[in-house]
């Protein structure tokens, strides 16, 4: 009885600290997966002066650990004069982990495409620009969006990290009220049903786009 | 099939055919094509047979520039390209506008509609519009019996009708030479036929075809220059019923007989 009222109690705030959640891995994934987009087609593209940045960002960015990047972006970049106010640190931050691991699954997405289409395209006289934007992205695409999804439920969680930068997310709420009225399982327990609110469904959403999209793709 | 596929008018304007000189292709130490040289009319039907690894299917895909030779000289139409020099987007281009190609395994996008995949390249290419593509892509499909199926998903079709609709959208970018790489390997002997009736059909209009085959029988009734390759060179060229008949090399005459007794 006293744990629901508790949890009643507390709800208002983990809400809020959801929302935020929320927001940051949107944000996160809006800026992270054009730029990984951008990333797997600069790592395979055949000009060296394209594709050696690109693989350097993509290492970097898969390397060092989100914690780390997050850490660099808020308490490292004001030294270099760049001030950055949490959430915009937040944002940033796990938008490159997002580009970095989105652009390895989307560049597997795109080999997946027969080299025989590749091969009708050129002998059709389509130039490489289109036969990239008609015929590999969309299939790369279609293949790698399961596996971008399973990634979207994993950088959600990993926006529990920028409680180390002070934004308060859901974790965030959850700390401060565990160190203000010392239930801390409680108020854990309940912030991590509330992720859990949003990952399981959404796990369960991108199996079922998973068999969906297995249609035409013989 | 009531018109021909090709504008003859602009096709005599140009002297259309398809000459190769002394092409050379080697992957590493090892020749492929060795001094290859063919020539190919306006109108006429080569096909290319020998046994598995003469170099059939590079030798077709040097035409297209699929395969870039070490050397040699490719000419269709009025675009001459010397493999032994830098070609330019722009000839590539060119080349590839006035030849088709169908592969043995289709090559169809599988995420577009049999209509799609005949309209697309059209409007990339030529620069259609939707509606003009997708008439040309219909006609086209009626003409190679498909008239039924534009909304269709090529996984949901047979391999010869893969392979029809494959026909279709190289014809449907007007190219003056169609190159084929064993068009009915892929496929059941009486889905094979579907695909040799068009092909028998687009012969018959006057198309400028090469036809790498296994199908003796296309060969001998269809073509009218026949080539056997093997070992990266040409055994022997003529005559398809001269050749069937009296080969002039031991080689061919043992090619044809192990694939004839078969
Ligand atoms: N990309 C490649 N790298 C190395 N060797 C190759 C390559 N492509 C073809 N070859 C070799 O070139 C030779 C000719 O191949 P090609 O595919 O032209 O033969 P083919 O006459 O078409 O045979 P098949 O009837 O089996 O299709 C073969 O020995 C093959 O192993
Ligand atoms: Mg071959």
């Amino acid at each position: 009885m006293t744990v629901l009222q508790d949890w009643l109690g507390f709800l208002p705030q983990l809400a809020s600290g959801l929302w935020v959640s929320v927001v940051v891995c949107l944000a996160a994934i809006v800026v992270g997966l054009p730029l990984g987009l951008a990333l797997a087609l600069g790592s395979s593209a055949g000009s060296r002066a394209l594709r050696w940045p690109a693989i350097a960002v993509v290492e970097i960015g898969r390397g060092a650990p989100a914690l780390v990047v997050l850490q660099v972006f808020y308490f490292g970049l004001p030294s270099a004069g760049l001030t950055l106010s949490s959430t915009m640190a937040a944002c940033l931050a796990l938008a490159l982990t997002t580009a970095a691991y989105t652009s390895e699954i989307i560049r597997g997405g795109l080999q997946a495409v027969p080299r025989g289409e590749l091969e009708a395209t050129e002998a059709l006289g389509m130039s490489r620009p289109d036969a990239l934007r008609f015929v590999v992205i969309p299939q790369g695409i279609r293949v790698a969006i399961p596996p971008l999804m399973g990634f979207g439920v994993l950088i959600f969680q990993a926006t529990s990290l920028a409680y180390t930068i002070a934004l308060p997310e859901l974790l965030g709420r959850a700390y401060s009220i565990g160190s203000s009225t010392f239930q801390y399982l409680s108020v854990l327990a309940l912030a991590g049903l509330m992720y859990a609110a949003v990952t399981i469904p959404a796990s369960l959403l991108t199996d079922r786009v998973e068999r969906r999209m297995s249609r035409h793709l013989a | 099939m009531a018109q021909p596929v090709t504008d003859p008018a602009a096709a005599k304007s140009t002297g259309m055919d398809v000459s190769l000189e002394h092409i050379v292709k080697a992957y590493g130490e090892h020749v492929v094509l060795d001094d290859v040289s063919l020539s190919v009319r306006e109108g006429e039907v080569c096909a290319i047979i020998g046994p598995s690894g003469a170099g059939k299917s590079t030798l077709l895909r040097c035409i297209n520039l699929l395969e870039r030779p070490d050397s040699g000289t490719i000419r269709v139409g009025d675009t001459t390209i010397d493999a032994g020099q830098e070609v330019g987007g722009k000839q590539l281009h060119g080349l590839r506008r006035q030849v088709g190609m169908v592969f043995q395994s289709f090559n169809l996008f599988p995420h577009l509609t049999v209509l799609r995949n005949i309209a697309l390249p059209q409007e990339r290419v030529l620069g259609r519009s939707r509606a003009e593509a997708e008439d040309r892509a219909m006609e086209l499909l009626q003409r190679v019996g498909l008239g039924d199926k534009p909304a269709q998903y090529p996984s949901r079709c047979s391999g010869g009708q893969q392979q029809r609709v494959a026909i279709a959208r190289a014809l449907a970018l007007d190219p003056k030479v169609m190159l084929f790489d064993e068009p009915t390997s892929a496929l059941d002997p009486e889905l094979g036929l579907e695909v040799l009736a068009v092909m028998r059909e687009l012969a018959d209009e006057g198309m400028t075809m090469i036809v790498v085959t296994h199908e003796m029988q296309f060969a001998r009734d269809v073509s009218d220059h026949l080539i056997v390759m093997g070992h990266g060179t040409v055994l022997e060229e003529g005559q398809p019923e001269k050749i069937f008949t009296d080969p002039a090399t031991d080689r061919t005459r043992r090619f044809l007989r192990a694939v004839l007794e078969r």
